[in-house]
């Protein structure tokens, strides 16, 4: 049977009878299976570009990792090409993308580096030809703007995660195994730390977001994403209070927060200290005065952003989510493509960091 | 049709604010003093000196605080005298009722900027986008941009010129004067109080900010079509600015002009509105013409 076919009309049907009670008709359409890129196997060749800062090919140590997973890596041009503070010109910085989304060889694109300049990019980039052969889309930090993008225009899944200057091959490396089971086909099954902040509750919808800077840069846009019965992720990395309180706002009042199945609140890193005018809350706080009048779940400290251990995050799909103080579970819904893994799990459970750990204070 | 709040007389009461961030009393003094030499009475509000940290009191004292002056009959005025960052907790908890049907001028910039936007959109009464408390300190009280706040407050038509500069596009635009600081209209993107900026004549300004993030605020606004149907564009004063390790590699006029090279508007640079000393007044929606030409620029209210 043409699994395709069985997935659009068979499965939704036999979905919708065993889920109907514990899901929100009206969430209906913010779970149901997605169509996602093809799962890759080993020898399939990967490209790496650099959307916005510059880098070295020296710098890009997470190659080790890829050919390691029996990859083969196709280095693009952007890669140690300088122009002012970015990877080459926005138009070549462009041309490169392009160039391997419309390269039916390169089944998945990881990105070199985050920075700054995806947006100075993004609107030069032709979707057509990845929106009919679609493949994953690997990175975070500056590159939400292309999680973003690709999201709301064209509901494709990506991969928020670790980029090549930042995953090593170290066989504990938890950014790098993550990645490697989700690229492989390995259902998305995390179970990390509960934080004292949390509120409890349980959610179902599909995961977007990122970083927070990037998600309120894209308001007003066509990169913005209509959060609705969505799971919403966060991150940030040396961002003042004040400023993260203002992004929040942003998100609040233009309408992003209300109707959220749940919150997802991940690293806030390298938080800058105005030590003269010191501001009245913990980021935890300060996030929570955001959405206090809503029901949904919301989970702390989740081990993803600008961290070394930075859980990779299929985004786009759809997760149940639990939340209590003691521990979160996030599980992927649908396995779509790959009921087993093209490549099984490498991600070592004893890795977890006890760093995650949330006493309160 | 804009709605202009009644000028000011000799006599009459101008609030005190600080809806935002802390301001120590003292800081504010001259500016006290300046407004009573200029024959006014000032009524200070609770939340001059008072402090929560970063804010000038919790989010609920300052919503007290200005919705007071708001719905006090006898402030004629209500000048804030520091900006910040709080009037985006604060704003949609206020309530405009009384302000709408008996306007004042409300004065301030920066963080004020969500002010000028809200109550532009939402009423179309004007504002008044102007030096505040430590603009007076020292010899500020002297200079030509108090004198302009001044001159706004009393009813006297804004008429200013300022010098070329080679980015500058030549044209003459008409229409209502709008904006602020770039990080509060980039902020405001998305919800009700945010800008609507077709036919209208934009400035912007800012300070602070690294030059990155001035480049991805204006990609920002124009992605979000802010430019789209501008009729003109006044770009203020960008200061204090930084920069990254790895440097941006163009200063922030150049980093602001290839993002607006391309629109068919008369576009003038090094406007006197910013952070530093240079800031004159401003009344935001109120129609205003633009000239830009080769000897200068002018901007003038117009009728």
């Amino acid at each position: 049977m043409n699994r395709k076919h069985f997935l659009n009309t068979i499965l939704p049907a036999t979905l919708a009878t065993t889920l109907f009670k514990k899901v929100n008709a009206s969430n209906w359409k913010n779970i149901q299976p997605t169509i996602e890129p093809a799962y890759l196997n080993p020898g399939d060749t990967i490209g790496i570009t650099c959307p916005a800062s510059p880098t070295e090919y020296n710098k890009l140590i997470g190659i080790k990792a890829l050919k390691k997973w029996d990859l083969n890596v196709q280095i693009g041009k952007t890669v140690g090409k300088h122009w002012q503070r970015f990877a080459g010109t926005d138009n070549e910085r462009a041309a490169d993308l392009q160039a391997m989304l419309d390269d039916d060889n390169i089944k998945a694109i990881v990105f070199a580096k985050g920075g700054y300049g995806s947006m100075r990019m993004i609107d030069k980039i032709v979707w057509d030809n990845f929106i009919q052969k679609p493949k994953w889309l690997i990175g975070f930090s500056d590159v939400t703007t292309i999680h973003l993008h690709v999201h709301a225009n064209f509901e494709i899944p990506t991969i928020h995660g670790d980029m090549v200057t930042g995953f090593t091959d170290n066989p504990k490396d938890i950014s790098a195994n993550t990645l490697h089971d989700i690229l492989f086909g390995n259902r998305v099954e995390y179970s990390v730390n509960g934080h004292y902040m949390n509120r409890e509750g349980y959610a179902t919808g599909k995961l977007v977001g990122g970083n927070l800077s990037l998600l309120q840069a894209c308001t007003g846009s066509k990169s913005e994403i209509n959060t609705d019965g969505k799971i919403l992720f966060i991150e940030d990395v040396s961002e003042y209070k004040y400023t993260i309180d203002r992004m929040l706002m942003t998100l609040k009042r233009s309408g992003k927060l209300a109707n959220l199945a749940g919150l997802v609140v991940g690293q806030f890193t390298a938080t800058k200290k105005n030590e003269e005018e010191p501001f009245p809350a913990s980021i935890e706080e300060i996030i929570m005065d955001k959405v206090n009048e809503y029901n949904y779940p919301v989970c702390f400290n989740f081990p993803s952003g600008h961290v070394p251990y930075n859980y990779a995050l299929k985004m786009g799909v759809a997760y149940d989510l639990n939340v209590s103080t003691k521990n979160v579970t996030l599980f992927e819904k649908f396995q779509a493509n790959a009921p087993t893994p093209n490549a099984p799990s490498i991600m070592m459970q004893d890795t977890i960091p006890k760093i995650l750990e949330n006493k309160a204070p | 049709m804009i709605t202009i709040p009644p000028y000011l007389k000799k006599g009459d009461t101008i609030g005190i604010v600080c809806p935002s961030g802390f301001m120590p009393s003292e800081n504010a003094e001259t500016c006290l003093q300046t407004l009573q030499n200029w024959g006014y009475k000032v009524k200070i509000g609770s939340t001059l000196g008072n402090q929560f940290n970063y804010f000038s009191g919790t989010d609920k004292q300052r919503i007290q605080d200005l919705q007071n002056m708001l719905n006090d009959s006898s402030i004629k005025a209500i000048l804030c005298a520091r900006g910040g960052y709080g009037l985006s907790r604060m704003i949609d908890a206020i309530d405009f009722q009384k302000f709408k049907k008996h306007p004042k001028w409300i004065i301030g910039f920066s963080d004020i900027t969500v002010l000028h936007a809200h109550i532009y959109q939402h009423f179309q009464i004007a504002t008044l986008h102007a030096p505040m408390a430590a603009a007076f300190n020292g010899e500020g009280y002297k200079n030509e941009y108090i004198a302009s706040l001044k001159n706004a407050i009393s009813g006297i038509d804004a008429n200013y010129t300022c010098a070329t500069h080679p980015f500058n596009k030549s044209g003459t635009a008409e229409g209502d004067l709008i904006g602020g600081n770039l990080a509060m209209v980039a902020h405001l993107v998305g919800s009700h109080s945010s800008y609507k900026t077709r036919h209208k004549i934009l400035f912007l300004e800012d300070v602070g900010e690294y030059l990155y993030n001035i480049d991805r605020m204006m990609i920002q606004l124009k992605r979000a079509e802010l430019f789209k149907h501008l009729k003109g564009l006044i770009i203020g004063g960008f200061s204090d600015l930084k920069d990254t390790a790895t440097p941006f590699g163009m200063d922030v006029q150049s980093i602001i002009h290839s993002h607006i090279k391309d629109l068919k508007i008369p576009i003038c640079f090094n406007f006197p509105v910013s952070h530093e000393t240079e800031n004159v007044a401003l009344k935001v929606g109120v129609k205003h013409e633009l000239k830009v030409g080769k000897e200068g620029v002018s901007l003038k209210e117009v009728f």
